[in-house]
């Protein structure tokens, strides 16, 4: 029972089948959103008001003609799209959505779950970086050394941000994070103020506007996927949605208190709580311009870090007050 | 009105130098130099009457020589100053000197019309390709454009 | 560690065939190089085979965007060149669309701004209400681009009453939206910090380098054809020269948001003012040898055609020149020491129209004019023979 229930969860829910079909809904989502705010349409045509479109859009990337440049390291460009692949989906299988107790820690869910879940999270940075670095385009090359440049602003606002919830529930397991802010709820308005960097952070860690500037096509093209094509970069768009969908899914879980309730209404919960997370992304996608990357960088550490250290702050003395 | 203070200023300043002046219509004042004379007309429509703006180098094929005017203007008037160069012996002194913007133009020239601007900054061909072959000039009159035979690739020999 | 990046003769920011040579240091720009010609048509040469009337459709294909100015600035040089005065309700109708153009033009170019600095929305909106000056002007000429309205004496279509009105209606949407942008386009702060101090063009660099058009006046410098140079009715109606002293890419656009509504004025002016009678008059086939010097604020900016006739029905020269080339000059000066991720701001900043800038030989083959004709096979083989001897190298480095 055991056994079929671990391949459920690496197989159906919440491992591969879901994320791959949940993070096409979510491309669906953000376009049909974005698309409405600018008044647009957006997908209509494929399947009910188009959302069988981003896994058209996948399929036929697939069928594409897949192109490694001559001058690029062949194993490297064509192993880092299902490295970045693998990688997402582990960090998924990290979030406690279902088959977790709280009292018995387990491989999916133990005390330091957090922190292995914003590494995992990292990765994929340096995934793109390396995906931009070897394919030796000159654009990609750009856009490699950018990916690396914002890393350095936005990573540690999210550190912090992420992990002062985390030190106000008394816990590095993200189970007993959420379950800690759903026995209290008004503490998780103590954490407004990083919710709202961590927000910002995981919109430049999607790479998304205003943050889209390691692949702006206006300036650098395809930027790190530049030389990217066919099956690999099918597989590079469903890494950057499946991220999305994790990304959501480490907010809700550490400021939105987590998804209760087993594996049905836990879905449901999930469902929700990601949407309004990816609600926000795409509103701050649609309301705002490209900035150049000094002025990422130069903004998260003026204004976002110093921030995420006075929520770790009043966090600290809220901490104190309570006990 | 500001044609005539024009008009009496290039009588006193140029003397000699403007062989011809004439204002056909209202803000158009033509101004005929000879090459020798063409920077010395530039600065002082530039430095002395404040006729900054260039709007560009019209260059005309007469036949035996070729035809170039100058567009300058301000908020006050229009002037056109022409001069002529000899066919056989294409010479112009560049203006970018005086006027800096003057550049493309004069690269246009030597490109449409095999004139030699000469001291230029930068002489690279602008519009035409690197590869077109030498001695065509497209703008003269007497070049005719022809079609090169088109070949189907595959079709019939 | 230098290199050099190619921004076109492909790249998405760029809509025209151009070639930006870019060598750059990090992010910083340190050269720019410019190579036109991907664009040339020969279409100076090919006007002097073409009869007057015939070029003014010839001139219109200059540009999609400023059709009207190129064809309007040809034929107010050749009525010059004919004598023959157009009557006052042709002209007030043949700048009403002008204006209607100048208005479809810098909404265009407030969306190619938003869209090159990434702020995808306010292209989508500024592009929408676009539609609504592209309906006008189909309305008042039967197409979109090409509008074809202007011809030797005045225009080919009149109005009528339910046109006017509608035109009016139109206005007050747009004048009501103009106001919008003009708040989003200067207060959104990612937008502001993305336009403010880019592409710095200093008052004396604008006059020396002689920009032209809104570049030239968003340095502070008012130069305005339609007020230095007044052709048509331009003398009668009110209106102002907007300008802004920021010198950069903010300021560029503060102009042209600007001069959006100095257009609502000047079309409510027009339409309120306009005189009845007949919209144009007969015109003679030939000219007398004479020339003419034809200036014209298109969008652009400073639009000057020179015609020269010698008694024919075609023209001896018909030169043109159009803003862009006359801003390329600055954009050089702009780029240098600006960041990559700047590039498509600020040549976008000076509205490039290619085409427009480029008019004159049909390109021969570009090789030798001769084909050759190679199988797919043959060209793969070759390819790897050409692979095969160049050594395996990167070019860049590695950075850490």
């Amino acid at each position: 029972m055991a056994t079929v229930k671990t391949l459920i969860y690496l197989i159906v829910y919440p491992g591969l089948l879901f994320l791959f079909l949940y993070s096409t809904f979510v491309e669906w989502y953000d376009r049909k959103l974005y698309a409405r705010l600018q008044n647009r349409m957006g997908p209509t045509h494929t399947g009910r008001f188009g959302l069988l479109q981003p896994i058209a859009d996948f399929f036929k990337l697939m069928a594409k003609e897949d192109i490694v440049p001559d001058r690029a390291d062949r194993k490297m460009f064509s192993a880092l799209p299902a490295v970045g692949l693998a990688i997402v989906f582990t960090a998924m299988l990290l979030l406690p959505v279902w088959n977790y107790s709280l009292d018995r820690p387990s491989v999916t869910s133990f005390n330091g779950d957090l922190i292995v879940l914003l590494y995992l999270l990292s990765l994929p940075t340096f995934i793109f970086f390396l995906a931009g670095w070897s394919s030796t385009n000159l654009f990609s090359t750009i856009g490699g050394a950018r990916v690396l440049t914002m890393l350095f602003g936005y990573e540690v606002p999210l550190f912090l941000a992420v992990l002062s919830p985390a030190v106000l529930a008394n816990s590095w397991r993200l189970a007993e994070i959420a379950a800690f802010y759903r026995q209290r709820p008004a503490l998780a308005l103590v954490n407004l103020l990083g919710f709202v960097i961590a927000l910002i952070c995981v919109q430049a860690k999607l790479e998304r506007t205003p943050f889209d500037i390691p692949h702006a096509e206006t300036e650098i093209v395809g930027g790190t996927f530049t030389e990217y094509s066919g099956k690999k970069l099918a597989i590079f768009r469903l890494m950057m949605d499946a991220e999305m969908v994790v990304a959501a899914g480490l907010l809700a879980t550490v400021f939105l208190g987590g998804f209760p309730g087993g594996a049905l209404l836990g879905l449901v919960n999930f469902i929700v709580k990601t949407l309004v997370v990816i609600f926000f992304l795409s509103l701050i996608r649609a309301t705002t311009s490209r900035i150049r990357v000094d002025q990422v960088v130069s903004f998260a550490w003026k204004y976002l870090a110093p921030l995420a250290i006075l929520q770790l702050l009043i966090v600290i003395l809220v901490k104190g007050l309570l006990s | 009105m500001n044609d005539q203070i024009v008009i009496d200023k290039a009588k006193a300043s140029l003397g000699d130098k403007a062989l011809e002046i004439t204002n056909p219509a209202p803000r158009r004042i033509f101004i005929r130099v000879k090459v020798d004379d063409l920077l010395a007309a530039v600065g002082w429509l530039r430095n002395e009457m404040g006729f900054t703006h260039l709007a560009t180098i019209s260059g005309v094929d007469l036949g035996q020589a070729f035809e170039l005017i100058y567009h300058f203007a301000n908020n006050f008037t229009c002037v056109n100053l022409r001069t002529e160069i000899p066919r056989d012996n294409p010479l112009l002194p560049s203006i970018c000197e005086i006027i800096p913007g003057a550049i493309l133009y004069e690269r246009e020239l030597q490109d449409m019309f095999g004139i030699v601007v000469q001291n230029i900054p930068d002489g690279r061909p602008l519009v035409l390709p690197d590869d077109w072959p030498a001695g065509n000039y497209p703008l003269r009159k007497d070049w005719k454009y022809e079609r090169p035979p088109e070949v189907i690739p595959g079709g019939k020999k | 560690m230098k290199f050099q990046i190619p921004i076109g003769p492909q790249h998405p920011a760029l809509k025209e065939p151009i070639s930006l040579r870019m060598t750059v240091e990090g992010e910083i720009i340190r050269d720019a190089d410019l190579r036109l010609g991907y664009n040339h048509r020969g279409l100076e040469k090919l006007a002097e085979q073409k009869t007057w009337i015939q070029n003014i459709y010839l001139t219109e294909r200059i540009c999609g965007i400023c059709s009207h100015s190129h064809t309007t600035c040809y034929v107010q040089g050749v009525e010059k060149l004919m004598e023959i005065e157009p009557p006052k309700r042709g002209q007030y109708i043949r700048y009403l669309v002008s204006e209607l153009e100048r208005i479809h033009s810098h909404l265009l170019w407030l969306g190619v701004a938003g869209h090159e600095a990434g702020f995808d929305s306010f292209f989508m909106y500024t592009w929408r209400d676009r539609e609504i000056v592209m309906d006008i002007l189909e309305i008042i000429s039967g197409n979109r681009v090409h509008y074809g309205i202007n011809t030797i004496g005045g225009v080919r279509r009149d109005l009528d009453e339910q046109q006017v009105k509608h035109i009016l209606d139109s206005l007050a949407i747009l004048r009501q939206r103009s106001e919008y942008y003009q708040h989003l386009g200067t207060n959104e702060p990612s937008f502001v910090a993305r336009l403010a101090g880019v592409g710095y063009l200093s008052r004396e660099d604008a006059i020396a380098l002689c920009a032209v058009g809104p570049t030239v006046r968003a340095s502070g410098v008012p130069m305005d054809v339609r007020k230095d140079d007044p052709y048509g009715i331009y003398d009668e109606v009110p209106f102002e020269v907007c300008t802004a002293e920021t010198c950069d890419v903010l300021g560029r656009t503060v102009v042209r948001i600007k001069e959006l509504f100095q257009c609502y004025n000047i079309i409510e002016y027009l339409l309120k003012n306009l005189p009845t009678g007949p919209v144009a008059v007969r015109a003679p086939r030939r000219a007398k040898p004479n020339e003419v010097v034809s200036r014209y604020e298109a969008p652009r900016g400073e639009n000057i055609h020179y015609i020269k006739s010698n008694g024919t029905d075609k023209p001896e020269r018909l030169k043109v020149r159009a803003p862009t080339l006359g801003n390329y000059a600055a954009t050089i000066k702009m780029l240098k020491n600006g960041f990559i991720a700047d590039v498509p701001l600020i040549f976008a900043a000076i509205d490039p129209c290619i085409c427009c800038a480029e008019r004159a030989v049909a390109l021969v083959d570009a090789r030798s004019g001769q084909e050759k004709i190679i199988s797919m096979n043959a060209l793969k083989q070759l390819s790897r023979q050409v692979a095969a001897g160049n050594a395996r190298k990167r070019e860049a480095e590695w950075p850490l």
